[in-house]
């Protein structure tokens, strides 16, 4: 029993994050897409429409679990799952404080990143399980896509891993007491954030769900909870790399000039929370502003402009430290 | 010179000094716009000062309704005057064209500006205006005295 408390505890701190993420999320996209658009936003359920997501939550729990005819039962059930676990174990490795963390993994980054490259099996199961056109387009849309951005991904962290001289997201985070990461290594940054952005399909690459032409992609046929799970998922993954982006850019914990602080750091989650949501707010201004790019701009961006940035960013900045700061 | 990305970043400053904008929208049921003087909405009979109607039951607005929505049901009183016994109005079916109202001889109807018209019932769509009352009886110029030759 003492063994398995303190673990119970901690997964369901993780549940309890994501869910009140999604929920939180949810009511921001909708206010901040709103407020872009000269609109007000949710404003009925409760005061300032806070409660405008649980009633939703409520609408999803009580309707009727549908599933088409034609659709594969099995893949079909499973897929929401199979998008929703690895978005969640993806909270795992993530270090909030100075000793907040789930559990501290020496190969924490690695961890998190492999989960988060399961998701593309789940949509495409889920496109594949529905047996409609739209659905099986939108699933091979978002699996090409986060195979072809997968790879800019992992390379612009690498500059931040090769700085701390670690996989461990807390030990990154450590490293960056004195010098955000953002600054030496603002090209692997830009390159983050467009992949970032790519790998949860968020507008403007969002060729999955892609509203005006596939409405929804590959949870078209899904209704329900199974749709809420997609979601959830969705959402979770946008806090999971901005949280990731805190992490390993702009100092996880610190704030700057205050590292030292005893105050400053006993905050240390709520700054890294905090500066997750300004990411957060980014990703969701660059909804408001952009529109989505055509499939062939978006691949060949990844493979004829980001993958070979990133690659050339890495061989530079191997070069740059071994041969300029450690002597 | 095009510098690869100014796109990008014009959009995010459109986006942004929306935001510093407020929103525009007005919240329906509670704050409304003020329609225009002009406005063009649901037929209204217009009455006297003393509160009878103003419509001689001439058939013209009848006559002239685009959509035959307007239908006028009279009798003849024993004294030779009409007597109204339902001025029936289809507001579903109207279009505000107004014709009736720039038809009307005696100023009698206007288009109002009442434009909350939905219905639990579409029997209410058809309205009855006038029910059961005497038309007007404009009262004839006096004849003024020849003048003297």
């Amino acid at each position: 029993m003492n063994a398995v408390a303190p673990i119970a505890i901690r997964i369901l701190a993780m549940l309890g994050l994501l869910l009140v993420n999604g929920v939180v999320l949810i009511y921001m996209l909708r206010k901040v897409l709103g407020r872009l658009h000269i609109r007000i936003g949710p404003n009925r359920v409760g005061p300032f429409g806070l409660l405008q997501t649980v009633a939703d939550v409520v609408k999803l729990l009580t309707k009727e679990d549908l599933m088409p005819d034609s659709a594969d039962k099995w893949l079909f059930w499973i897929a929401p799952f199979v998008v929703f676990v690895p978005s969640f174990l993806a909270y795992l490795p993530l270090a909030f404080g100075p000793n907040l963390a789930v559990t501290r993994l020496d190969t924490g980054l690695l961890f998190l990143l492999a989960v988060l490259s399961l998701i593309p099996i789940g949509v495409l199961m889920a496109g594949w399980a529905s047996n409609s056109k739209w659905s099986l387009v939108g699933g091979m849309r978002a699996a090409g896509q986060q195979i072809a951005y997968e790879v800019p991904l992992l390379l612009s962290v690498l500059g931040p891993v090769m700085m701390a001289g670690s996989l461990d997201l807390s030990k990154i985070i450590e490293a960056q007491k004195n010098l955000w990461f953002v600054f030496p290594q603002f090209i692997a940054f830009i390159i983050y954030i467009i992949a970032a952005q790519a790998d949860t399909q968020q507008t403007p690459f969002d060729m999955s769900e892609a509203e005006s032409e596939l409405i929804t992609g590959f949870a078209n046929e899904y209704g329900g909870m199974r749709f809420g799970f997609l979601f959830l998922a969705e959402f979770s993954n946008m806090f999971i790399v901005a949280a990731l982006g805190t992490a390993l850019f702009f100092g996880g914990w610190y704030l700057p000039f205050l590292a030292d602080n005893p105050i400053a750091l006993s905050l240390g989650p709520v700054i890294f929370i905090a500066k997750a949501y300004i990411g957060i707010f980014v990703m969701m201004w660059a909804r408001g502003a952009l529109p989505r790019i055509r499939v062939d701009q978006l691949l060949a961006f990844a493979w004829k402009a980001l993958i070979p940035i990133s690659l050339s960013w890495v061989v530079i900045w191997a070069c740059i430290q071994r041969l300029v700061l450690v002597r | 010179m095009k510098i690869w990305g100014t796109g990008i970043l014009k959009g995010f400053v459109i986006t942004m000094r929306n935001w510093m904008r407020g929103p525009m929208t007005v919240q329906y049921p509670e704050q409304r716009l003020t329609l225009p003087e002009r406005a063009r909405w649901t037929v209204t009979q217009k009455f006297n000062e003393d509160g009878t109607t103003k419509c001689t039951g001439c058939l013209i607005c009848e006559k002239e309704c685009p959509d035959h929505i307007i239908r006028i049901e009279m009798s003849k009183l024993e004294d030779g005057t009409k007597h109204i016994d339902d001025y029936v109005y289809e507001v579903g079916a109207c279009m505000m064209c107004g014709l009736c109202v720039a038809a009307c001889p005696f100023d009698a109807i206007y288009m109002s500006h009442e434009y909350e018209l939905a219905t639990r019932h579409s029997a209410d769509l058809s309205r009855v205006l006038l029910h059961d009352v005497d038309a007007y009886v404009k009262p004839k110029p006096k004849k003024e005295d020849e003048p003297d030759a």
